[in-house]
């Protein structure tokens, strides 16, 4: 337990609502795979574009973890493996999920190709600044286009990946300099295919925590959602999303799915439908 | 013979039930404040050290695994690979499990607590199933061989089950050139410096190894250590990163968990 800290208010966690138990869910489909995104990060705080740049998770990001592993002991959900990027805010997030679950044990597999979309040279800059300087419209395309990667990152750029240890042994042609959903999506596809597909096929039950748009690469994979939706398709942040699939790895649809796709979101459905409409209005110039 | 890999220990540090006293073996305690400090701690020592490491390797057991974590994440290297293993978990303690060490001393008679904690082959008595904090109650050991599940463990025992970990997966790592990093436990480190440093059965289960302090091994192409003056007696090869009264400290400190009065 957090030392010194005050409980959530109630309605903040969306714990307490059980919609959706593993008893229910086994009766859908025959493979496991839950999604969870990772929580408010520091430059969330700051309103400024991240991408690849490896920033923490606030107090609140890590609260949000917490609760996220919470949700799934309440929804008796037990894991086998798990996936993550090989940024920070996400491994921290599933790091402290797997505590409250009791799971840190499993076995866990780090990737650059479920990164966040590399943001090229808006890494960095503060959304409102942007806006100003660019414009609402051109923002946009960037944020919320299927196929416009922002300009390239500048050799000079101090959040260039090159300089970042990390990623010292990914050959240069395969480095991002920008990418867009669709270019983020041809590298979590393979990985998904080759090294996530492999497990739920074997009968282990798979956690992902990752990104907003590595996830939604991964929901559009699943669903099929189609491009112009999943563009605008708001994954909110520490919410498991639960995928029961078939045999051949096709989602089966969930009572209580959320819209546009078969997975169900654990917790509240009311907690649940206010964050999926909470991610709004931060690139809007004040 | 020239440095071809490096090998680094950190023994997780304090634990809920270190700080209770209490004998603790397979039981998944948690890191009080303390260790949770120890472990950043070892992680900043990697970081000044220079150390970039290629893949890390722990137990099944939560303070070994977030001593791990927590080192990784303030030597900047949160994205190094973790391989789990209940293989490099901690001697499992038997009938010991969960009992309070001086109370245990006052019941048996320090020698006979002090053979059970340090004899190289005299397990303590079997602890039987039914007990709450039998193994064979946990998930995470659902997928064990029921015969590689311990009732007990003697350092020799624990060896035994270390050792193939380190020759199928820690020793080709090493070969290849690697940087590893162990985060375990006081016994399981034990079995693989016992091995590097030909230390004998009755000089090993003295050997005080101090919590969240790496200690670091150069190794030849063959695996061979690479001596060191840095080494502190009884070690030829293992040097500890960090201050070295502290560290002779911290190994005097381990020593007096069983003295009694």
């Amino acid at each position: 337990m957090a030392l010194g800290k005050a409980p959530p208010a109630p309605g903040e966690t969306g714990l307490g609502v059980t919609a959706l138990d593993v008893s229910t869910l086994e009766t859908y489909g025959t493979h496991t795979l839950v999604l969870l995104r990772h929580g408010e990060s520091e430059w969330n705080l700051e309103n400024r574009f991240t991408g690849w740049v490896d920033v923490d998770v606030s107090e609140k990001g890590a609260q949000e973890a917490i609760n996220a592993g919470r949700l799934m002991h309440e929804a008796n959900i037990s894991l086998d493996i798990a996936f993550t990027s090989y940024q920070k805010r996400a491994i921290k997030t599933l790091n402290l999920a797997l505590e409250e679950l009791d799971a840190l044990w499993i076995p866990v597999t780090k990737s650059w190709k479920l990164n966040e979309r590399m943001y090229g040279d808006l890494q960095g800059l503060n959304k409102a600044e942007t806006t100003q300087k660019f414009g609402d419209e051109q923002v946009t395309k960037w944020r919320r286009s299927y196929a416009v990667p922002p300009p390239p990152i500048k050799d000079d750029n101090p959040y260039h990946p090159k300089l970042d240890p990390k990623y010292k042994n990914i050959p240069k042609k395969q480095l991002p300099l920008s990418e867009s959903l669709a270019t983020t999506i041809d590298r979590v596809l393979p990985f998904f295919r080759q090294t996530i597909a492999p497990q739920l096929r074997k009968g282990k039950k798979v956690l992902i925590a990752a990104h907003g748009n590595s996830l939604r690469a991964l929901v559009k994979i699943l669903d099929n959602v189609p491009e112009d939706k999943i563009v605008g398709l708001n994954i909110p942040t520490g919410v498991p999303l639960v995928y029961r699939l078939n045999r051949n790895l096709k989602p089966v649809e969930l009572p209580g799915h959320a819209e546009l796709i078969s997975g169900a979101y654990l917790g509240d459905p009311e907690w649940v439908q206010a964050k999926i409409s909470g991610v709004k209005n931060q690139a809007k110039a004040r | 013979m020239s440095k071809h890999a490096t090998l680094v220990f950190s023994r997780h540090g304090e634990s809920e039930w270190n700080v209770a006293n209490i004998f603790t073996g397979w039981v998944d305690v948690d890191l009080s404040e303390k260790g949770l400090g120890e472990a950043k701690g070892a992680g900043e020592l990697l970081k000044a050290e220079g150390l970039e490491i290629d893949v890390a390797y722990t137990s099944f057991l939560k303070r070994a695994i977030k001593t791990c974590n927590l080192a990784l994440e303030a030597a900047d290297q949160y994205y190094v690979p973790v391989n789990k293993t209940w293989r490099l978990n901690e001697r499992m303690y038997g009938g010991l499990t969960g009992l309070d060490k001086k109370e245990t001393v006052k019941k048996h008679g320090a020698d006979q607590v002090q053979i059970w904690r340090r004899s190289f082959d005299i397990p303590p008595p079997a602890l039987e199933k039914e007990n709450k904090y039998h193994p064979c109650h946990e998930a995470k050991y659902a997928d064990l061989d029921p015969k590689d599940l311990p009732d007990t463990e003697c350092l020799k025992d624990t060896i035994a089950r270390v050792m193939p970990y380190w020759e199928e997966t820690i020793a080709p790592a090493l070969k290849a050139g690697k940087t590893v990093f162990v985060a375990a436990h006081g016994n399981s480190i034990r079995a693989i410096v016992k091995m590097i440093e030909g230390l004998s059965d009755d000089v090993i289960p003295g050997l005080e190894i101090p919590t969240g302090t790496p200690l670091v091994y150069e190794l030849d192409k063959d695996l061979k250590p690479l001596p060191t003056s840095l080494a502190v007696e009884p070690l030829k090869f293992g040097r500890y990163l960090g201050d070295a009264e502290k560290i002779r400290a911290a190994a005097e400190a381990v020593k007096n968990q069983t003295k009694v009065g």
